[in-house]
């Protein structure tokens, strides 16, 4: 430190040799009034409330420390922390935190110290009876709480009104009303029921076709039949994949300064839509979100037969993400909170980041279940997994396998081993791939010990003692990931031959490198092309920063590209070792020619690659506990496990998963049967749908919530079951209007807030309904499914960096879930009624109610040129204006249209001028702005 | 939700909506008042109330995007000029990595400093208008300010929202929570957008888990400065389509208990279409004296001084209809905002150029109006600049020490508070950080930080999280 030169000299003037008597007295003059002006506010046994735990009122607690540690090691100032914080050194542990002491205060602190810390004989001071800041007691907030006790099965309890029932949840909720002495609502009329139900399960209203067949239809089973109907829609996946997209906060940039791309994203999207149509049970569902790569015998897609398993993995990476972090440690660190509290609260209801800094402060969760959890994020890797379609580049792989297999039988040369090299991180020489390292995708070989075939008619043999992705042909494509180690020297290198492909060093999971080095400089290198020969590439640049970092290599081979990798050093000194000879290949034989040209014809006839965002396992690691949540202050080690209070089971990230997906878990099932719950009811029984914990709210129906849960893992964990059986009870039948013989005062006074259900709250569309609902109503809904997104349409009023090109103003007139999710440029129309912005999990959208959503509905161009289309379109039916009227209110509202609606509008229309379809447009733009069109009664 | 949506009421809702529903505009005024008990229930925007008697009832906050160099401007480091050009490591010692690691030499001030004001402020040549002594004796600065990040986003977001990362809702959202908006007409907050939207996007300006009403609305000072502000058809074709709406809406609700959402969405289109014609007015300049005009720099040579002119005259219009929390951000000057990596003297000379006479305009204008004492002015950057060189010419982010100031209700017009060390690097002396700006703010504002709480994901959330203490020294 050079801070201040002059003043240091100065206490070098101090005595350092003191007697006793002298150090007392030092002691009494020069530190404790120090200590009791700016330290005892917080750290002393009469402090209103002690901070870290630390006392510095006696000899005794400065020693013992507080939550990070004793605070001086008496003859040692560089051991003591105590001096550390005071130096300002540490960024995270400044005291007195307001105001740096003075350098001479410093100086007397270190002479002290170095002197032995002199302290008198006196009473030590307790705080008895006074609260700590630290307190945590797991197993007595674990006893305490209702969401850790197990699921029970409760019997359907006794309800008077016996007819009333129609699934068992009535009984419950009948219950609630009749132990209040309220009444149900009146059922509310069918048309508005299948209004309702149309709108909850596809997010779309019903047509007047689909309305006027149910109304026909009077053989029992009606509903039944219809709910049916709806589950099996395919616009059912796109109405509740998006629900499930607000938990995993799903985007499709990375905010930030230039809001980079998050590429492949719309896979995961397209993957959520398949799998709620096709009703995957949940417990799979949160298996494959958690450890789909790991799952053995992978869900297959019924069509395509890709893995659809490992595609769940991508909501890990929908976290935002910067460029150019100056702690990469606490970058990581903030990213992996962020994918924590998804997982906490998306899955069990529980806000676990809420311990990165110190225990949980009302919930049964430890530090250390925060830091075990972030074990299993520093154990994995990002990867761009190729999607295999129909399989064939597994099944092309096997056959050129095969292929190779005659072709090496035809080679004379025999194979030998290769002397390792110990000074090189790695050098391939048994020409395998080697313990710890991993692939994705079908490309990557080793290139054996001795010369075999390789299906590139250019180079025909693989050279002994390498890692070759074009061993198989250059069209497959492909991931080599190394082992996780520690960067040592400056320069790293790596001896290669290849073309088109990239080398990415990934430190400490940092993966903005590829868009932006600053800071990263040479530690991402695409477009590499060695022109045929082997040579060094070198990676320097920023790379002497990250000396001890921890970091993996990924070499990517995801085009017509290839790359031959022979040895791995790092070394002090930019200068790469000189290349090798390598040895003269083969003499190819016409027998062999044919062989490899028999596999480069297969290799060349596959598809261009599709990829998707996807977790890899990385190499297992421990993950050090941040002492309040500072990668600055590493503190005890942890290994990956779960939960304590749920079992600390441990194991890889698929044991994980299974401790999760499972009905013993207390949260899994009640958290998701709720969620259901909230998007049918409006209100979950547990309101706080993301939050079980002490600071959440008290379920409403205990035993309902826990007959729904026990009820959903019984039965194949089915969502689409669950949502059948609410859809088609009374409950979910009841008007919005309270009973008419029940007296409004008695209900305001016993049940304001309609906890028991004794109606159905009237729900307002989500952003995207709105939308959708306008393009069906118009005639122009594009139901063209999958794919990627339409940009967002960008006004003049989005302005800023990272800006893409604007999207049609109709967004294709697809449904809206297939809208981008930039997120620096999400969409007004969206944004203005209440769809989230995706920075971390919202099961509950707020519910705004703002003169905005007024204007847009009146002024903005998308509503108005649909307004239009639709107005065309009923001008140009050859019926009366009467006939016009009924089948828009129907089309748009879901009803016919009263008498004295049909004079209003047709008056309307005889007053206004223009041609016939410009005086409907102002109708159809009048429906669309009426509280019907939007509000679900 | 409140009890009272629920008891009995002494008439028919529907005959009070039916009563307003003779035209739009002027009538409905009555039937806003008849019902402003309960609009209070429904209506976000509702005027609240104060913890304690305030001393501002408004805010401008100057946002200065990128970051403006203390040393400058306002902090004044005759050690600089010593050192200039030596190596910051040998003189200051171990620096904190910077946002670019490429740390040149000790860069001295390119500016003269001089003492003005009766108070006898340090001022850099930059801001010859606001170092006049008309205004400079109203600035307190704050000299010791702190951030927790160097990067543009993390500091943008913490600085307008208390939290790095995006998702929280920004500070005006949260005056508007606590102290609603005195203009049913207009947004409690507004941006006004001078060109550049901050890294990080609007949602820097966003409401976060507060409910959306109290996002910023980002108007462009331009004719038609919010989307959808235009009508698409003539006043006539809209007065009879709203006219048909709120019959047919009216028709559609149940004769008893028609629910509250429905009610606030129907008197929605009121204050929407009253909007439509707040919004123009606001706009229109033409009972603006010239002399006020030129007091803002309208008629200066330099583009973006007009620019951030009428930002700032626009804010004075604001204020006067009770909007609660103005935002400016500033023109694009063809450099990088204030965030000079290199070419620190042009880019910091445009910068100056464009809001230091339209600040001190506006602090005089509202002085000459009586209105600087009921308003809070504040200006600053996300973070500070390093005292040393990035590369040759620039500076790189520093978040150790900047300097921001306020003016205006209840701030101690001429104090200083805060000190960065000798090289203007690091804060040393009452150090503070933004969340203490928060708690400042709100103070003035009449709101207890503390008490000012949403509950959201388990918490009781607050603008200053867990942390934030009084900026006390510069209170008047």
């Amino acid at each position: 430190m050079r801070l201040f030169p002059k003043v240091l000299l100065f206490s070098f003037l101090l005595p350092v040799c003191l007697t006793a008597s002298e150090e007392l007295e030092f002691f009494e003059k020069r530190i404790r009034p120090v200590l009791a002006e700016k330290c005892y506010s917080c750290h002393a046994a009469d402090a209103e409330k002690l901070k870290g735990g630390l006392q510095l009122d006696h000899l005794d607690h400065l020693l013992a420390g507080g939550e990070t540690g004793p605070a001086i090691v008496p003859g040692e100032t560089s051991g003591s922390l105590l001096i550390e914080s005071i130096r300002y050194e540490n960024e995270d542990l400044q005291m007195p935190p307001k105001e740096k002491l003075s350098p001479n205060i410093v100086a007397d602190f270190e002479t002290w110290i170095n002197a032995g810390a002199a302290w008198p004989d006196e009473p030590v001071p307790q705080r008895e009876g006074r609260s700590n800041d630290g307190y945590f007691d797991l197993q007595e907030r674990f006893r305490e709480h209702w969401s850790w006790r197990p699921v029970t099965n409760p019997e359907l309890p006794a309800v008077s009104d016996t007819d009333w029932p129609r699934q068992s949840v009535d009984y419950f909720i009948l219950e609630g009303i009749e132990s209040l002495e309220l009444r149900p609502a009146m059922e509310i009329e069918p048309s508005a029921w299948l209004r309702r139900v149309y709108l909850d399960l596809t997010g779309l209203p019903p047509t007047p076709d689909q309305l006027r067949t149910f109304l026909e239809d009077e053989k029992p089973g009606a509903e039944e039949r219809v709910v049916d109907e709806l589950l099996a829609s395919p616009h059912f996946g796109e109405k509740w994949a998006r629900h499930w997209m607000d938990l995993v906060r799903y985007a499709e940039t990375y905010g930030h300064e230039f809001d980079y791309p998050i590429k492949h994203a719309h896979e995961y999207r397209d993957y959520l839509i398949r799998a709620f149509n096709t009703d995957v049970p949940y417990d799979q569902l949160i298996r494959e979100h958690i450890a789909g790569d790991l799952i053995k015998s992978p869900r297959r897609n019924p069509d395509e037969h890709f893995n659809e398993s490992i595609l769940g993995t991508g909501f890990w990476y929908f976290h935002e993400a910067t460029h150019a972090p100056t702690d990469v440690l606490a970058n990581e660190a903030d990213i992996m909170d962020n994918q924590i509290d998804v997982l906490g609260k998306s899955f069990l209801g529980l806000t676990i980041s809420c311990a990165r800094c110190h225990d949980h402060k009302f919930d049964a969760i430890s530090t250390a279940d925060y830091y075990a959890l972030t074990a299993y994020l520093h154990g994995s890797a990002r990867q761009e997994h190729p999607i295999d379609v129909h399989r064939v580049r597994e099944k092309t792989r096997g056959a050129l396998e095969k292929l190779k297999a005659k072709g090496n039988s035809m080679i004379e040369e025999e194979g030998h081993a290769l002397i390792a090299d110990p000074t090189a991180v790695e050098d391939f020489a048994e020409g395998i791939i080697p313990e710890g390292w991993s692939t994705s995708g079908f490309a990557f070989a080793g290139g054996g010990a001795g010369p075999g075939l390789r299906f590139d008619e250019k180079l025909p043999f693989t050279v002994p003692g390498t890692i070759d992705s074009g061993v198989y042909g250059k069209k497959q494509v492909g991931t080599l990931r190394s082992p996780t180690f520690t960067i040592t020297e400056d320069h790293l290198h790596l001896l290669l031959r290849g073309n088109s492909i990239a080398v990415r060093l990934i430190i400490d999971n940092y993966q903005m490198a590829r868009f932006n080095g600053l800071l990263f400089k040479g530690t991402d290198q695409e477009g590499i092309d060695t022109k045929g020969k082997f040579l060094w590439l070198t990676m320097s640049g920023d790379l002497n920063k990250y000396r001890g970092h921890k970091a993996y290599l990924e070499i990517v081979d995801d085009g017509d590209g290839y790359v031959i990798l022979d040895e791995i050093r790092q070394s002090e000194t930019g200068k790469a070792p000189p290349v090798p000879d390598y040895p003269e290949a083969p003499i190819l034989t016409q027998p062999q020619l044919a062989i490899l040209r028999k596999g480069e014809a297969l290799v060349n006839a596959l598809p261009v690659p599709r990829f998707a965002v996807a977790m890899a396992e990385g190499t297992k690691e421990d993950a050090k506990v941040y002492v309040r949540g500072s990668n600055r202050s590493p503190g005890e080690e942890v290994p990956p496990r779960f939960l304590e209070a749920l079992g600390s089971g441990q194991g890889d990230r698929l044991a994980l998963s299974n401790q999760i997906a499972n009905s013993a878990n207390p949260l899994t099932s009640r958290v998701m049967v709720n969620r259901i719950w909230h998007h049918l009811f409006g209100t979950g029984i547990v309101a706080s749908v993301d939050d079980f914990g002490p600071m959440g709210q008290a379920p409403t129906h205990p035993e309902l919530l826990d007959w729904l849960a026990s009820d959903f893992s019984r039965n194949g964990w089915s969502v689409k079951g669950m949502i059948r059986n609410l859809v088609l009870s009374s409950a979910y039948r009841q008007s919005s209007s309270s009973h008419p013989a029940l007296s409004p005062g008695y209900l305001a006074e016993v049940d304001p807030t309609n906890e028991k259900l004794s109606r159905m709250p009237v729900k307002r569309l989500t952003g995207e309904s709105i939308r959708d609902s306008i393009l069906l109503v118009s005639g122009n809904l594009n139901s063209k499914m999958y794919g990627p997104s339409v940009p967002t349409h960008r006004t003049a009023f989005m302005t800023g960096r990272g800006g893409r090109e604007s999207g049609p103003l109709d967004g294709g007139s697809r449904r809206s879930v297939y809208g981008a999710v930039y997120r620096n440029f999400l969409s007004p129309f969206m944004l203005t009624f209440d769809v989230p912005s995706p920075f971390g999990p919202k099961g509950r959208r707020s519910v705004s109610n703002v003169p905005a959503q007024a204007l847009v509905l009146m002024n903005d161009p998308f509503v108005i040129e649909q307004s239009h289309h639709w107005g065309g379109r009923v001008a140009s039916k050859p019926v009366s204006a009467a006939r016009k009227v009924d089948e828009m209110y129907l089309r748009a509202i879901g009803r016919s249209a009263t008498p004295s609606e049909q004079e209003k509008i047709l008056a309307f229309i005889e007053e206004s001028e223009g041609d016939p379809g410009s005086r409907w447009a102002q109708v159809a733009h009048v429906l669309f702005n009426t509280k019907e069109f939007i509000f679900i009664p | 939700m409140h009890c009272k949506n629920f008891q009995d009421r002494p008439f028919s809702r529907r005959e009070m909506l039916r009563g307003c529903a003779m035209g739009f505009g002027g009538v409905a005024m009555r039937a806003l008042m008849a019902g402003q008990a309960e609009a209070k229930v429904t209506h976000p925007l509702a005027p609240g109330i104060p913890h304690f008697r305030p001393k501002a009832k408004n805010v401008i906050f100057l946002y200065m995007d990128g970051g403006p160099s203390q040393v400058d401007t306002f902090d004044h480091k005759p050690l600089l000029k010593k050192y200039n050009g030596r190596d910051p490591k040998e003189v200051i010692g171990k620096l904190a990595p910077t946002q670019f690691d490429n740390v040149g030499k000790i860069l001295q001030s390119p500016w003269e400093f001089k003492q003005r004001g009766e108070s006898g402020a340090w001022v850099s040549d930059l801001f010859p208008h606001l170092g006049g002594t008309e205004v400079i004796d109203e600035l307190a600065f704050v000299k010791s300010m702190t951030s927790r990040f160097s990067e543009h986003t993390f500091a943008n977001y913490f600085l307008h929202t208390g939290s790095g990362f995006q998702g929280r809702p920004s500070m005006g959202a949260w005056f508007g929570y606590g102290l609603g908006s005195e203009n049913e007409n207009l947004p409690g907050f507004v941006v006004l957008n001078g060109g550049l939207i901050p890294p990080g996007g609007l949602d820097c300006f966003g409401a976060g888990f507060l409910p959306a009403a109290y996002q910023g609305s980002v108007f462009l000072p331009q004719a038609q400065p919010i989307a959808n502000i235009q009508p698409r058809f003539s006043p006539e074709v809209q007065k009879r389509k709203l006219a048909l709406l709120r019959e047919l809406d009216l028709e559609a609700l149940p004769d008893s208990e028609p629910d509250p959402q429905i009610e606030a969405a129907i008197q929605n289109y009121e204050t929407a279409f009253r909007m439509q014609t707040a919004v123009p007015d606001l706009m229109n300049l033409r009972g603006e004296p010239d002399s006020v005009k030129k007091l803002y720099g309208l008629d200066a040579d330099f583009e973006q001084t007009r620019t951030f002119g009428l930002q700032c005259l626009l804010a004075r219009r604001l204020v006067e209809r009770g909007v609660r929390f103005i935002e400016l951000t500033c023109p694009n000057v063809g450099h990088d905002r204030w965030d000079q990596h290199k070419k620190l003297v042009d880019g910091h000379n445009r910068n100056c150029k464009t809001v230091d006479q339209p600040i001190a305009g506006l602090i005089k204008d509202l002085k000459r109006l009586g209105m600087l004492e009921d308003t809070l002015v504040v200006w600053s950057g996300e973070f500070g600049r390093t005292p040393f060189a990035q590369g040759a010419d620039g500076r790189d982010h520093n978040p150790f020490g900047f300097t921001l100031w306020m003016a205006g209700g209840g701030v101690k017009g001429g104090s200083v508070v805060g000190e960065t060390d000798e090289w203007g690097y690091k804060a040393v002396r009452d150090r503070y950080e933004i969340h203490d700006l928060h708690a400042t703010m709100l103070h003035l504002l009449g709101v207890n930080h503390e008490k000012s709480t949403f509950r959201f994901s388990g918490r009781d959330m607050r603008l200053t999280d867990v942390h934030g203490h009084l900026i006390k020294e510069i209170l008047g």
